[in-house]
């Protein structure tokens, strides 16, 4: 009679085989249900009767099951993008759809997360190092103290992006967009930047030695204290864009950024005002806006 | 059983509180719950299985209930529940509010 419960039950919950939760229901349920077989067989009900007056005690169980599945598949969901300390090296992610997923202190190495829509996943002391997010969606992304060395933005979309503390020593970031980005405290040497657009970007204390923003657009852009020598910003076109040098007691921070070049760039008055105040580049070749 | 659609959904409406009330007495498993919901109603009222499941889990989720294991030296093991200090502000807020809807009620009904 056991058997017959079980496989009573097992029809009942076949529709949500595999979520966690309702397989739990169902074993709370088959061992009330067999003590209450148990109960009226000793009460002298013969099996039929047994039966029936238990699974009349079952209720409406499909409305438990379906308020359950969706109670804790929510719960369950989380717990899977909770992917924490995890080794996923050269893992596939490409073309994922992963909200607010949180890759804490993961090896992702080489992962491959080409068109994903990331939006609002953090990378927190994750190693990326070459990873490609080509084409990916990082809007509200966090990325804290995270290893992006060699790693490709190949058309990614930045929104609010997050980068702090992080290495992106050899990115490479070609027809990206950068909106409202913030790159703080990040090594970005070696970094390439090709054909970018840049509005409303915060680079701050960021070692940007010997970059090239040849022929980029840059509207809104902070480069407040971040170290600047032998960086190009050849035909270059700059709106409101400024540059507040490192702190030094030597002249160390004017001397780099008297190697930064703007030759055939184009700046607004704005922006063309404060570099003068600077004294130390050569505007000679700039066109002003 | 002689309740109609309204009573029994009156009282299904309260079953949290039901389930919050035998737990602050002890621990118990789920079957023990729908038994002694029946042997208290005198018979008048049946807790169903899932009427119960919903309620715990929902009260699970909410930090009101908790379970462990019990350790039965023979049977299968069972699934006890406990109140949590939060379920006791609960059942006590839930008890409070039920007496004035009753007040209420027996001034209007």
């Amino acid at each position: 009679m056991n058997e017959k419960l079980t496989t009573y039950l097992n029809e009942l919950f076949a529709p949500y085989d595999g979520i966690k939760s309702v397989g739990e229901l169902k074993a709370d349920l088959l061992s009330d249900l067999q003590e209450r077989f148990r109960e009226l067989k000793a009460e002298g009900k013969d099996d039929e009767t047994a039966f029936a007056m238990t699974i009349d005690s079952i209720g409406d169980i499909e409305e438990t099951v379906k308020e359950i599945a969706n109670l804790s598949q929510s719960l369950e969901r989380q717990v899977r993008i909770n992917l924490r300390a995890m080794n996923l090296n050269e893992s596939d992610f490409a073309g994922v759809a992963l909200h607010k997923g949180k890759f804490k202190a993961s090896a992702l190495r080489g992962a491959n997360f080409v068109g994903a829509d990331l939006t609002g996943c953090s990378f927190a002391t994750s190693d990326v190092r070459e990873g490609n997010f080509d084409g990916a969606n990082l809007t509200d992304c966090s990325f804290y103290a995270t290893d992006l060395a060699n790693a490709s933005f190949h058309q990614s979309v930045l929104v609010r992006t997050d980068v702090n503390v992080s290495s992106l020593k050899g990115a490479k970031f070609i027809d990206t967009r950068l909106t409202d980005a913030e790159l703080a405290k990040s090594d970005l040497r070696t970094a390439t930047f090709e054909n970018c657009t840049f509005h409303g970007v915060d680079f701050k204390y960021c070692d940007l030695r010997g970059i090239r923003f040849d022929e980029q657009i840059f509207s809104g852009v902070r480069f407040d204290r971040s170290t600047l020598k032998d960086v190009s910003f050849r035909g270059a076109t700059l709106k409101n864009v400024s540059f507040r040098l490192p702190i030094s007691v030597t002249n160390k921070s004017y001397n780099d950024f008297k190697t930064v070049c703007f030759d055939g760039a184009m700046m607004d008055k704005l922006t063309y005002a404060a570099l003068k105040g600077l004294w130390v580049v050569d505007l000679s070749n700039v066109a002003v806006i | 059983m002689s309740q109609n659609k309204i009573t029994s959904d009156l009282l299904r409406g309260h079953t949290d509180t039901m389930i919050l009330r035998l737990l602050s007495e002890a621990d118990r498993y789920g079957y023990e719950m729908v038994k002694l919901v029946a042997e208290r109603s005198g018979g008048e009222y049946e807790l169903k299985e899932a009427t119960m499941y919903s309620s715990v889990r929902r009260l699970e989720a909410d930090g009101d209930i908790e379970w462990y294991w019990g350790d039965e030296s023979q049977g299968g093991r069972r699934k006890y529940f406990r109140i949590t200090e939060k379920g006791r502000v609960t059942y006590a807020s839930n008890k409070s509010n039920w007496e004035y809807a009753k007040r209420v009620l027996d001034t209007l009904l």
